[in-house]
């Protein structure tokens, strides 16, 4: 909707010798300005994170079921000791329609894995994935170099404070359409926001880290000095573990906010440009 | 429209975008490198963007498809019966992702050093190591007539040795290191024996072998059936100073849980090649068959 809008009013033609990249072309009214946003290798590696990250988290659920790192004493009835079959009986025994699951310890690992018993393939595949996620990884550096789009991704110092306040922005705008109260964005200037700039810098720092504690766990004699780095071989495979969980809590925000914020944006990333040149309606004004 | 505009056109500077006007302040050399740039703005024709979006998203569309279609030529039978899709079972896909296995074991090989030891642990650090035995633990009845066999020697005889010989002949060696399965769990343990380096010297092996074929005739499967156990060893892992032929551990003999009388301690590998109850070693030009990688797991399982 806003996309639309910004459209139409660049059409005007008081606006087209504006900018200037438009002063070479010759003014008419049948062009638009667009800018540019995502880099094509950018755009790729983004892309194809979401089958690489879906097929390492399925096998790599798999090989976390083989011996999971979060171990308890064996239950006296069942002799499980594994917490994450625990909650996938939790689920089967509180969740309506799943009473007559047959399987309860298995719901996590059949809703989130290869499934259970699956090690040997598991394994292949998880080490096919990983070695695309770092191929993958490397195109997305080059195409943060090419562009320049790296310094977009930097942390500044007043990040901290402007990322909560669109936070809070993010917290209240749901009720503030409730109550249909004028609800506006914090302004900023530079191409993302600061909640922004630290959710997509930290996917990255995430990366790197994932493929530093997942070595450290594959090679764990020849590569000692990195297992130490993380505390251990238990402590790596602890982070290894978690970090999944960061890339999965950082992708429930991302798309829900990606559909929110519409069109234009999703586009962004797939053809790589946007028509939001002036940024868009309800925003805090300039001061 | 937005505010910004309207005051744009108000004060007659549209050059201006808000953007920009607060990136022209000067700076030094290193701050303009980290500075981010003013994003690029083209004119285009919106017949043109049209066309382009079109494009880019036929090839969004037919990647989305190749990666639905790449899931089920990869992923196992199970996931996909479960998920309620037939199961496109080729040669081709075993071959392929045995190439993916093969590939991690090549880089493994690669980042081997035989002058790389492993750490080692105090007495205090030592955690209990379970009996994975896969199948029933063999009846502790074949330890007095048990005998290792050594095959493919340059002496082209074959050997038979007993454990007071290998005692009295080889000097023992303990180390306490980490026992690493591939299922994922990992035990510190106290072990002592000889080394595989060794025994490799007294009794050298043909001059091209370049692999050990390290056998356990005494495996069992879960029925207690005789279920021989076979693992494919590179000579320059059995060459490493850490490479045991385990005949203690905890500072007692071998008990048959952990592989009486004598088992393979290799730490620079997977707990899997670290064979129980070695029967026989053949030394091999070509790699010998390996129990595991003949059931999906990878050949090299170096770590």
């Amino acid at each position: 909707m806003s996309e639309s809008s910004a459209s139409a009013s660049m059409m005007h033609p008081t606006q087209t010798n504006g900018s200037p990249v438009a002063a070479g072309v010759s003014a008419k009214e049948t062009t638009v300005p667009v800018i540019r946003k995502h880099h094509l290798l950018v755009r790729w590696s983004h892309w194809l994170n979401v089958p690489i990250l879906l097929g390492l988290i399925l096998s790599g659920m798999s090989i976390y079921w083989a011996s999971p790192v979060y171990q308890h004493n064996p239950d006296p009835s069942t002799g499980n000791v594994d917490y994450v079959a625990d909650i996938g009986t939790w689920i089967c025994a509180h969740v309506p329609g799943l009473h007559h699951y047959s399987s309860p310890p298995d719901w996590i690992y059949n809703h989130m894995s290869l499934g259970p018993y699956l090690l040997a393939n598991a394994l292949r595949l998880h080490w096919f994935f990983a070695y695309l996620f770092m191929l993958n990884g490397l195109v997305y550096i080059l195409g943060l170099a090419l562009s320049g789009d790296w310094r977009a991704l930097l942390p500044r110092l007043t990040d901290l404070r402007d990322a909560a306040k669109v936070q809070l922005y993010y917290v209240g705008k749901p009720f503030a359409v409730l109550l249909r109260r004028t609800w506006l964005h914090p302004r900023f200037t530079t191409k993302y926001n600061a909640l922004q700039r630290l959710a997509y810098f930290s996917m990255p720092v995430a990366a790197c880290l994932s493929i530093a504690t997942g070595w450290s766990i594959h090679k764990p004699m020849q590569l000692h000095w990195l297992v130490a780095i993380f505390g251990g071989y238990n402590a790596a495979r602890m982070w290894h573990f978690w970090l999944m969980w960061l890339f999965i809590l950082f992708v429930v925000p991302h798309v829900i906010l990606v559909f929110t914020d519409g069109w234009d944006t999703l586009r962004s990333m797939i053809a790589g440009w946007s028509a939001r040149v002036h940024g868009s309606e309800g925003f805090e004004d300039e001061r | 429209m937005s505010a910004d505009e309207n005051d744009s056109q108000v004060k007659q500077e549209p050059e201006e975008l808000p953007s920009a006007s607060k990136r022209s302040r000067p700076l030094p050399k290193a701050g303009r490198l980290f500075q981010e740039q003013t994003p690029k703005i083209f004119e285009a024709a919106p017949r043109d963007l049209r066309r382009l979006t079109r494009r880019d998203l036929l090839v969004f569309g037919a990647g989305s498809l190749a990666a639905l279609a790449s899931f089920r030529y990869l992923l196992p039978q199970d996931t996909l019966a479960r998920l309620g899709v037939d199961a496109l079972d080729s040669p081709r896909k075993e071959r392929f992702l045995n190439g993916a296995l093969r590939f991690d074991d090549d880089v493994a090989e690669a980042i081997y050093s035989s002058d790389r030891l492993v750490p080692t642990y105090s007495k205090s650090q030592i955690t209990p190591l379970k009996n994975n035995y896969e199948g029933v633990t063999p009846d502790p009845s074949y330890i007095p007539g048990w005998r290792l066999h050594l095959e493919g020697l340059a002496s082209g005889l074959s050997l038979s040795l007993d454990l007071p010989t290998l005692l009295a002949r080889f000097r023992s060696h303990e180390q306490i290191t980490r026992f690493v399965c591939v299922e994922g769990w990992s035990a510190i343990a106290w072990w002592s024996g000889l080394k595989f380096a060794d025994l490799l010297q007294a009794y050298p092996p043909i001059s091209q072998a370049r692999w050990a074929g390290v056998n356990s005739s005494l495996n069992l499967d879960e029925n207690g059936n005789p279920d021989p156990y076979y693992a494919s060893l590179d000579l320059a892992t059995a060459r490493h100073p850490q490479t045991l032929l385990a005949t203690h551990f905890n500072g007692q003999s071998l008990t048959v849980d952990h592989g009486a009388p004598l088992r393979l301690l290799v730490p620079v590998k997977l707990g899997l090649k670290n064979v129980k109850a070695v029967t026989k070693i053949t030394y091999t030009v070509d790699e010998p068959s390996d129990y595991w990688a003949e059931r999906g797991y990878s050949h090299y399982d170096g770590i």
